[in-house]
């Protein structure tokens, strides 16, 4: 799977200090070719909106592992549509129980990934996604 | 500096720069040459930064650019970082160095991948440093990975060259064989808490003193600066005031002008140059070499 | 979504080496041992274990980690676990409290109550130890950003109830460099946050002796993605970075030492795991001996809570993984451990509930009662396999611990962000290993069943009136309390953290008293001291 010339925002919104998810992500994206920015820890869901647009992304995966998926999601959506950036997908990653998956692909999620997937495979499906746009 | 709306940008105008300067990025030699002449703005104050990775280019300009916005001062920002060479794939991360400057609305921060660029810059980095000047900014910042040639395509670009070098490193004397002393115009020695930062200061001042900057009558300041405690800061703030002073008085508007456009012709040239090469084939490469120089020249023909 | 992967084949046989990258023998034998022999339990270098009686004398304790909602809730639960035989409280704080933010802070928005307690001022703090006895239980905080303020929280309690404070026992983590590297909770830069460690282990060491005031972790770099040996070579070395900063300041490392404590996770890999016990506590007693002259035998015995779980669990086939912990716990026993925390087997997606939570206090209590493996000292030393692999793993920490200092030092390597991005390509490395079926995790890449899916009968769900709790009495707390009063323990605060010598901790306890709030002391610390600004090297 190639993602050359995407770029993709990764992302820690909330305070969940726990980056070792987001960073093998980013590193697994950009050795598919992606640029990838990383946020860095305990971002707000309005800087990770004002970011993912100046930067012109793709994509920006969420990566939370604190339990506060639901809110945190809505919020960076609502923000990034106010930044004109509604078109940019939003993939999510962490600790997220089944049962909220399709609460989180109601409100604007266009993937849910978790910790046992294979990273080949969250790759490739980040890249279909991002070939449907 | 007065308080203005300029270079204050909204959601819209904010998007719409953000989408231009991914086009230029990724635009080829042929579709700029074939696209509408850029309109001419009047200029914003450019400055670049330039020196090793990890040397705290990143910090250090975040710093800088949070404390010129604080001062009314609306700045664009332009990270250049290098590509994966395995697969082409990058990190840029630049931008998490510069948090602070990067949430005030008076800043737009850009990182864009190298790519495959021979000199370390973006391609098109001309056209997009003039994308970002239609929008009135007050300052342009550029920051490159020192590369060689990157220093050189920096200094055609901008007005100040920031060189930065890290103490207890071999950067003072990779510098020196590289004649990248030669581009700076102030150089700074990051970390300065470090110790032997005052000693690599000496050596560099001392070379400077009698370097081509001295020439044209600008004495090249080596300062000391220490992110972390601040330390270092206002001079060199007051250093690129004085710098632009310097420009003011001894460089003409055609001169600048004349030499980025000049940069801008030869990198179309040696990226057109770069395609036909990489369209030749090793069997290609068993003709005579003046056969293969005449093909080359009719292929830099065809735009 | 969330697809399972195809069916992988059965593994061929299990790996020859340890994932640590040791090679082990098909059959250990008797001349692979230590030719200086082993040494007796309590003796030092303490390789089989700091008591000479080991178990006999006393039990670890059985410490479960619980804490989430309003501090009502929590001390409800509290009441529950000791109820049931637990002999050690352990407090979760919520991340606002953690990273030092109060409720109504927009940074707290979504966090407030969920993966532990709020306690935004003295009044959380007293109705969560409400109806405890403070003077018997051992508490436990993981807490270390704020870790000095929420000891001089526990503090504040223990004086308005009438408490000496010689008879509080317990541990704050209190251990700052893992943060900047795995777990994320840092606050201030890495310097002004080593003093306010030192600050608060010297002022422990004289107010409350029976308590430990630092818990070194290595528990959240393994569960991120190291190796045991990084495991305990990067802890041992942010270990000494304390011990450096705690006797340039004047500490008394014969006297300090008793007090340091460590924490760590036991994974699967059995004998890996027992024996990087057995090989740090012999380490840092040789060390501490070594380089810095220690001589008391108390001072060099390198004390440790675990917890068995973490990252070794898994979402699927969730019940694999009380198998686990009971492995996990058995190791840990054999390892020589004082503390155990067995996480409950659906940890790894939710809270536990009540049921998950009984099993897993269960697990320590079947290991402990019947299975007689700590009936007997160090049952397996002198084992040819067990103290072969024990050298072997003494020598590759020291192999790590050697490469940290060439970066120069764990506190540079920390700054520069290189400890970090080690991590990040070894955990990518494991991730990769576990995808590919080279590492056997059964359930996830070996033996799952095509469509698999999560059958939990119960998932805990957050009470949301607590966060409404929670917010109402941090309002009424600061509409209350004598305002003067805070504003002047928070200006002797300032002024204390503007010098360099003058101990925080009992100026940090008369903020407490005054209710100033976690929030109102931490942005007084931060105006003097800035913020820490992370370093992404990937």
């Amino acid at each position: 799977m190639s993602l050359a010339g995407k770029r993709i925002l990764i992302a820690k919104p909330g305070l969940d200090g726990h980056d070792v998810g987001a960073k093998i992500i980013a590193l697994a994206l950009r050795d598919a070719g992606a640029e990838v920015i990383y946020t860095g820890l305990r971002k707000s869901p309005q800087y990770i909106a004002r970011v993912a647009v100046e930067e012109d992304v793709d994509a920006v995966g969420l990566s939370i592992l604190s339990g506060s998926h639901v809110d945190l999601v809505r919020d960076t959506v609502r923000h990034l549509r106010e930044a004109q950036g509604g078109n940019i997908k939003i993939f999510v990653g962490g600790t997220i129980p089944q049962e909220d998956v399709e609460p989180l692909m109601t409100s604007g999620a266009a993937g849910v990934f978790n910790a046992s997937q294979r990273i080949e495979d969250v790759v490739a499906e980040v890249g279909r996604l991002l070939d449907d746009a | 500096m007065p308080e203005s709306q300029a270079g204050v940008l909204d959601a819209t105008a904010r998007r719409e720069l953000a989408r231009e300067i991914s086009r230029l990025a990724r635009a080829s030699a042929q579709s700029v040459l074939r696209a509408a002449p850029v309109p001419m703005v009047p200029p914003a104050r450019r400055i670049g930064f330039t020196g090793p990775p990890g040397v705290g280019k990143s910090t250090l300009v975040g710093k800088l650019v949070e404390r010129r916005a604080a001062q009314g001062v609306s700045v664009g920002v332009l990270a250049i970082d290098p590509a994966s060479p395995y697969s082409k794939g990058a990190i840029l991360g630049d931008r998490i160095r510069m948090d602070q400057a990067s949430g005030d609305p008076r800043v737009f921060m850009r990182s864009v991948s190298s790519r495959d660029s021979q000199d370390g810059m973006c391609n098109n980095v001309a056209d997009i440093l003039c994308a970002m000047e239609a929008h009135h900014f007050d300052e342009l910042v550029l920051e490159t990975v020192g590369v060689g040639q990157a220093e050189h395509a920096v200094k055609a670009l901008v007005d100040t060259v920031v060189l930065l070098m890290q103490p207890e490193t071999g950067d003072a004397i990779q510098a020196l064989k590289a004649g990248i002393l030669e581009v700076a115009d102030i150089i700074v020695v990051s970390k300065s808490d470090l110790h032997g930062a005052p000693k690599m200061r000496e050596v560099l001042a001392s070379t400077v003193r009698f370097g081509a900057q001295r020439a044209v009558g600008w004495t090249v300041p080596v300062l000391g600066v220490s992110v972390e405690t601040g330390k270092g800061l206002d001079e060199l703030e007051a250093a690129l005031t004085a710098h632009a002073a310097w420009v003011a008085a001894n460089r003409t508007a055609a001169e600048t002008q004349a030499r980025r456009a000049c940069y801008r012709v030869q990198d179309l040239v040696l990226r057109r140059l770069d395609d036909q090469l990489s369209a030749l084939s090793p069997a290609d490469y068993e003709r005579p070499v003046a056969e293969l120089y005449q093909r080359v020249l009719e292929g830099l023909r065809q735009t | 979504m969330n697809k399972p992967h195809t069916e992988l084949a059965e593994p061929n046989q299990p790996s020859l080496k340890t994932p640590s990258g040791i090679e082990a023998p098909e059959v250990a034998t008797a001349d692979m041992v230590h030719p200086e022999g082993i040494g007796a339990p309590g003796e030092y270098p303490f390789t089989r274990g700091i008591f000479d009686n080991g178990y006999r004398g006393r039990l670890w304790t059985f410490r479960q980690y619980s804490g989430f909602g309003s501090a009502e809730e929590t001390n409800e639960r509290y009441k529950f676990l000791i109820n049931q035989g637990q002999t050690g409280l352990s407090v979760a704080l919520d991340l606002p409290t953690q990273c030092g933010y109060d409720p109504t802070d927009p940074m707290a928005s979504s966090e407030v109550g969920k993966v532990g307690v709020p306690i935004a001022t003295l009044a959380d703090a007293e109705i969560l130890f409400d109806g405890l006895d403070l003077a018997k239980l051992s508490t436990s905080f993981t807490i270390n950003g704020t870790a000095a303020i929420i000891y001089a929280m526990y503090l504040a309690v223990a004086d308005k109830r009438g408490i000496p404070r010689a008879k509080l026992t317990g541990t704050i983590q209190n251990d700052i460099l893992k943060e900047y590297v795995a777990r994320g909770t840092w606050i201030f830069p890495v310097r002004p946050s080593m003093r306010l460690i030192a600050d608060s282990v010297m002022y422990s060491n004289e107010q409350t002796p029976r308590f430990n005031p630092i818990s070194i972790a290595g528990a959240h770099v393994r569960d991120a993605g190291c190796t045991a040996v990084e495991e305990m070579a990067y802890t041992l070395a942010n270990a000494f970075a304390y011990v450096d900063e705690l006797v340039r300041r004047g500490g008394d490392p014969n006297a300090f030492a008793k007090r340091l404590s460590f924490f760590f996770y036991v994974h699967m890999d059995f004998f890996e795991e027992i024996c990087k016990f057995r090989a740090a506590r012999r380490y840092w007693a040789k060390q501490l001996k070594a380089r810095y002259g220690v001589t008391d035998d108390k001072a060099l015995m390198f004390r440790f809570g675990v917890v068995c779980g973490g990252s070794s669990l898994t979402a699927e086939q969730p019940y694999n993984n009380i198998v686990r912990v009971g492995i996990e716990n058995m190791a840990a026993v054999f390892g020589g451990a004082q503390s155990i925390f067995t996480c409950a087997f659906d940890e790894a997606f939710q809270i536990p509930t009540e049921t998950s939570a009984e099993i897993a206090l269960r697990t320590q209590q079947i290991v402990a009662y019947e299975s007689g493996i700590s009936r007997t000292v160090d049952p397996l030393g002198g084992s040819y396999y067990v103290e072969w692999l024990t050298d072997r793993m003494e020598e590759e920490m020291e192999k790590v611990m050697a490469e940290i200092d060439e970066y120069g030092g764990t506190v540079q390597a920390i700054e520069d962000g290189y400890l970090q991005m080690r991590i990040a390509r070894r955990a990518l490395e494991r991730k990769l290993d576990t995808d590919k079926g080279d590492r056997v995790v059964v359930g996830v890449n070996h033996f799952r069943h095509e469509e698999e899916r999560n059958e939990l009968g119960e998932v805990f769900r957050m009470n949301p009136e607590a966060v409404k709790t929670v917010v109402e009495r941090y309002h009424h707390v600061k509409a209350t309390r004598d305002n003067a009063a805070v504003e002047r323990t928070l200006a002797a605060l300032a002024a204390a953290a503007a010098t360099d010598d003058v101990n925080l901790m009992p100026l940090l306890v008369d903020c407490c008293h005054a209710y100033a709030t976690v929030g109102e002391m931490v942005d007084t610390l931060k105006r003097e001291w800035g913020e820490f600004e992370e370093p992404v090297r990937l």
